[in-house]
């Protein structure tokens, strides 16, 4: 069975349609793994006895953000607020899940509600990076990315507000995908902000990933904010050509801050793309320089209000008071870490009267900006490749004690979100260090396909994707 | 004194829907509590709203019926404050563009008050307060409301009860509200201060809420107006404040001042997109409009000549009008139909209940017919109403059954008024004496002797005939 | 958010009891991000919509049919604390 690791995750769900595969010996090896190797990973927050599926359907192993409901299971957010809360639903994307075929093996760990770049501010403690043990995985979905990378499980679902799926794949070595805001079903997804947010697969490789799209997109009643917009079959994009597409380069995302070896690395993403046939320009996206900025204020300020249900009322953590309004105080107060205080506070306070304009609707103004920006760029290119992240995983405890500049390790991703584009990161090399550096494409509005068949015509010229953490090569 | 008081009120209406304005759950909060209430009107995590079609178009409706600009394209916001009744601790409402602004409603008088703006949101649960603990009953939660804000152009008390009784009528005209204040689906808080008579500048205004019926709005308001002309008066300072009306003990008093000031943070939904009204769904609505209360008003008063006191007890009892009308076809005397309609008709209608009421108004028609005919005494159509009120049996089939026929020719009353006449020689007397009651006496032996069904009037003349032969007689 | 009496004020607002040490340790970091983000202040934004959504999409609405959920039960089992059919909660008037 230890051939499974080397095997993707659609080559698994082949040989167990085809009989090859037992179901249930592929979730025992699987569930397995995951038992063994989370002692050190920590990603996982719950693994599951038994699978969680459509009883009539034969599938793969997944495991789902501790932010997506699954209905009877334990949903937390890896906060104490939440405490042992049961979902008492389905997410739209479970129950895609589940018609599917895919087996839920457990819940993965993560930034308490998606607040963070370094899965450091999990009530569960911090995951791990699966290159290097002393190193963070990313975040927010760094439980979702160390799992895959580990090959504990073959696909795993992220949500994505500023960065959380693309900058811990980038960091864990696998790929991670943001679609088009609107392209999946938010129901379910407990909100961070609300028109950021989107839930995305990661996997190892890109076949994989457009299953996964293909599984997950699409309109739903459920979730007003999920568009109309057809969607094409994503496997029709696994076509190794990228030949006349146009690539942009901004400048923006090459200057002051980038580490040489991620630049290096890109330099290198740069050349396999060109030998394939594609053409560079180079592009402009001047408000970039905002991005962080603007997110924080109107991820902020989406978050304080969304974050408000959490009260001790009608489920999760309640502290002991005598009155309601001590209710409130106290229970938030124990509930919430550290870093949700700091972007409630910080939500709360450009909402609140006076300050209204000067930051929260000029941050929507300037918003408005950076959208324009892609817009006008996409005029002359079909996707744009930058970093995904400035740096390779940074070492543990290495940002907590200074939030700006762990704000700043989501400024190449952040601005995708800001104007609802698809993304994606995808494994581009390692530094000297043995740490895996990503790529990021962003493509246009509803245009995941554009990404996906340039992802897999990248991958069909590298094996990057295919290296192992030293942790289970051994 | 020189005061004019200037009065607005703000009236909140349950929309009719049979579903809650963003879930599918009952909007019927008689259930047992916390029966009608779903994942979404708890505020779950991970929830999303999705509005009700019907409820926009009931919205649009009471804004056609008051004349307001209907907003091309409308957007929700988030009121942000915390309570208990209040799942997600933000009520979904709208705050910069409301569905109507700029309308108004006309009294009878002529007199129009200006309609600011009538806008959409969710309703709030229930409290239940205990000696040292409270309950939440959750099913009214995300009830459709329209918020109705008037124009502070109300002058005096009677004109706010006279605009609540036009709103209340012309939204149940429109089938858009219930507007029953006792069951809460109407709610009415008014802002009310005074100025000298020739003073530009408004006085300070105060904030009244807890009125619990249309009487109340008007006691509270009129409390007030004496309050604030005292203090005027006396130099004592009017705060800006929000006071309770205290029905039982007729008085207003301070709310208990908050803590903080109130700063609900309104910010554009971003879970709800923006929603055009489409022109077409406008003229749907524009059908269900019909006749307008005050257009009835004058109909009544200027077409069937019927006094304002009259025709404002159809205009407000849209059954009996509809009764009244429909008589008035059969038998064109509106003053004899609403005469009786709303005397000896609505006694039963009281007593017995509208559910009983069988009588048709065609057959309604011909009893009064047959009164103004002489065919009935007053006393027999009296008996007629009451026995086929709740039967609508034949008309003519009770008359004979009952023997009720009036008799009015003097062959069949001669042998009654002798027998009077000989029984009653002292009562013969007094009249010849000048007493006057005495004839209705005799008249009275005839009645009961022919059991009712003599005519009175016929009865008389031969009475007095018959006393005047025998005065020349003696 | 320079000296502490908003972040008392914003902690209010948001319902979180926040210690004195918390007050400076956390209005700090707050104050270090203020002052990031009042580089916006540099942008000019004359003529620009607030970008309040991100699709021109007609959204769908929901016809107005009822059912019930059949969750009630499940969402009191929830409930931190409850009596028969309701959320239980301590005095909401002290």
């Amino acid at each position: 069975m230890e051939d499974l690791i080397a095997l993707t995750g659609t080559q698994i769900a082949e040989q167990i349609n085809n009989g090859k595969l037992d179901e249930g010996e592929v979730f025992s090896f699987f569930r397995g793994r995951a038992k063994k190797l989370n002692a050190s990973l920590n990603s996982f927050v719950e693994i599951y006895e038994e699978p969680v599926g459509a009883a009539d359907t034969r599938g793969v192993p997944i495991a789902i953000k501790d932010n997506i409901c699954i209905k009877g299971k334990r949903i937390t957010c890896a906060s104490k607020i939440l405490n042992s809360h049961r979902a008492v639903y389905d997410a739209t994307v479970i129950n895609r899940l589940k018609q599917a075929g895919f087996k839920i093996i457990g819940t993965a760990n993560m930034d308490e509600f998606a607040f963070g770049s370094s899965t450091e501010n999990s009530c569960y403690g911090v995951v791990k990076n699966p290159w290097d043990n002393s190193r963070v995985s990313g975040g927010s979905s760094g439980g979702s990315a160390a799992a895959v990378a580990a090959r504990l499980v073959p696909f795993a679902l992220g949500s994505d507000t500023g960065g959380s799926i693309r900058q811990p794949a980038a960091l864990c070595g696998v790929v991670g995908f943001k679609p088009t805001y609107g392209r999946i079903s938010r129901y379910g997804l407990i909100a961070f902000a609300s028109s950021l947010d989107q839930i995305g697969p990661v996997t190892t490789n890109m076949v994989d990933c457009a299953w996964l799209l293909n599984v997950l997109c699409g309109f739903d009643q459920y979730d007003s904010t999920s568009s109309q917009a057809a969607v094409p079959d994503f496997n029709n994009s696994l076509v190794d050509d990228v030949r006349g597409l146009n690539i942009g380069l901004p400048a923006e995302y090459y200057g002051q801050g980038l580490n040489p070896e991620v630049k290096s690395r890109l330099d290198e993403t740069r050349a396999v793309f060109e030998k394939k046939g594609a053409k560079f320009v180079e592009i402009n996206l001047p408000h970039t320089e905002y991005a962080v900025a603007v997110y924080y204020i109107v991820a902020s300020s989406e978050a304080s209000s969304n974050l408000q249900r959490f009260d001790g009322i009608r489920y999760g953590l309640r502290e002991k008071a005598s009155g309601l309004k001590d209710v409130y105080f106290r229970s938030r107060a124990a509930g919430f870490g550290a870093e949700a205080k700091r972007r409630i506070l910080l939500g709360t306070y450009s909402l609140s009267s006076g300050y209204y304009d000067a930051y929260y609707v000029r941050a929507l103004k300037v918003r408005r900006l950076i959208k324009e920006d892609f817009d006008q760029a996409f005029k002359n290119v079909d996707i744009i490749l930058t970093p995904t992240s400035p740096t390779p995983a940074f070492k543990i405890g290495e940002k907590t004690l200074d939030p700006l500049s762990m704000y700043l390790s989501d400024i190449y991703t952040i601005s995708a979100n800001l104007a609802g584009l698809p993304a994606v990161s995808i494994p581009c090399g390692f530094t000297k260090e043995n740490l895996p550096v990503g790529m990021q494409l962003i493509g246009k509005e509803f245009d995941e396909a554009t990404l996906i068949r340039a992802g897999y015509s990248y991958q069909c010229a590298t094996e990057w994707h295919k290296y192992l953490p030293p942790m289970i090569a051994d | 004194m020189n005061y004019q008081t200037v009065i607005g009120l703000e009236v909140h209406v349950q929309l009719k829907t049979k579903s809650k304005i963003f879930c599918s759950c009952p909007a019927d909060f008689d259930a047992p509590a916390n029966t009608n209430i779903c994942p979404v009107c708890c505020g779950y995590p991970g929830v999303l709203p999705v509005f009700n079609k019907q409820a926009l178009k009931l919205g649009i409706r009471v804004a056609l019926a008051l004349s307001c600009k209907i907003n091309d394209s409308i957007y929700f916001e988030r009121k942000n404050y915390f309570y208990p009744d209040l799942p997600k601790n933000y009520q979904i409402s709208q705050y910069k563009m409301p569905l109507g602004e700029k309308g108004y409603l006309e009294l009878p008088g002529g007199k129009k008050i200006g309609i600011t703006r009538v806008h959409l949101e969710e309703d709030a649960g229930k409290l239940i307060h205990k000696d040292n603990y409270s309950l939440v009953d959750l099913n009214r939660t995300g009830t459709p409301l329209l918020e109705i804000v008037s124009e502070p152009d109300i002058a005096d008390t009677q004109e706010a009860y006279d605009y609540l009784t036009y709103l209340k009528l012309t939204l149940q005209y429109i089938e858009a509200s219930d507007c029953d204040m006792e069951k809460g689906s109407l709610r009415c808080d008014a802002n009310i201060s005074l100025k000298l008579k020739e003073a530009a500048e408004l006085g300070t205004k105060v904030e009244l809420k807890n009125m619990n019926s249309f009487k109340g709005v008007r006691d509270g308001l009129e409390f007030e107006e004496k309050r604030q002309a005292n203090c005027l008066e006396t130099g004592e300072k009017i705060f800006q404040e929000t006071r309770l009306w205290d029905a039982e003990k007729s008085k207003t008093y301070v709310m208990r001042s908050k803590e903080e000031a109130h700063d609900y943070r309104y910010f554009p939904e971003p879970d709800l997109p923006d929603f055009k009204v489409a022109r077409e769904l406008i003229e749907e609505e524009k059908k269900h409009l019909g006749e307008q209360p005050l257009d009835k008003y004058r109909r009544f008063t200027a077409g069937y000549k019927l006094s304002g006191k009259d025709a404002d007890v159809f205009v407000q009892d849209s059954w009996l009008g509809k009764f009244f009308e429909e008589a008035c076809g059969h038998f064109n005397r509106p003053d004899k139909i609403a005469g009786w309609l709303l005397g000896p008709f609505l006694e039963h209608v009281n007593e017995r209940g509208r559910e009983s009421i069988k009588i048709t108004p065609q057959n309604f028609a011909k009893i009064i017919q047959l009164f103004c005919e002489d065919k009935l005494n007053n006393l027999a159509a009296k008996k007629v109403i009451a026995l086929c009120i709740n039967t609508n049996d034949s008309i003519e089939g009770i008359i004979n059954k009952e023997g009720l026929a009036q008799v009015s020719d003097s062959g069949g009353l001669r042998g009654f008024v002798d027998a009077a006449l000989a029984e009653n020689p002292k009562v013969v007397e007094e009249y010849l004496a000048g007493k006057e009651q005495a004839m209705m006496f005799l008249v009275g032996q005839v009645m009961k002797k022919s059991k009712g069904k003599a005519n009175p009037k016929v009865t008389r003349e031969m009475l007095e005939g018959k006393i005047k032969n025998l005065k020349s007689d003696k | 958010m320079k000296d502490n009496s908003p972040i008392e004020n914003v902690a209010k607002l948001a319902r979180i009891e926040i210690t004195e040490q918390e007050k400076d340790f956390l209005g700090g970091q707050l104050a270090k991000i203020i002052d990031y983000v009042d580089k916006l202040k540099a942008v000019n934004v004359d003529g620009v919509l607030p970008l309040r959504g991100l699709h021109s999409d007609a959204p769908v609405l929901r016809d107005d049919q009822a059912h019930v959920s059949g969750l009630s039960r499940d969402i009191l089992e929830n409930a931190p604390a409850a009596e028969g059919n309701y959320f239980k909660v301590p005095p909401v008037i002290e």
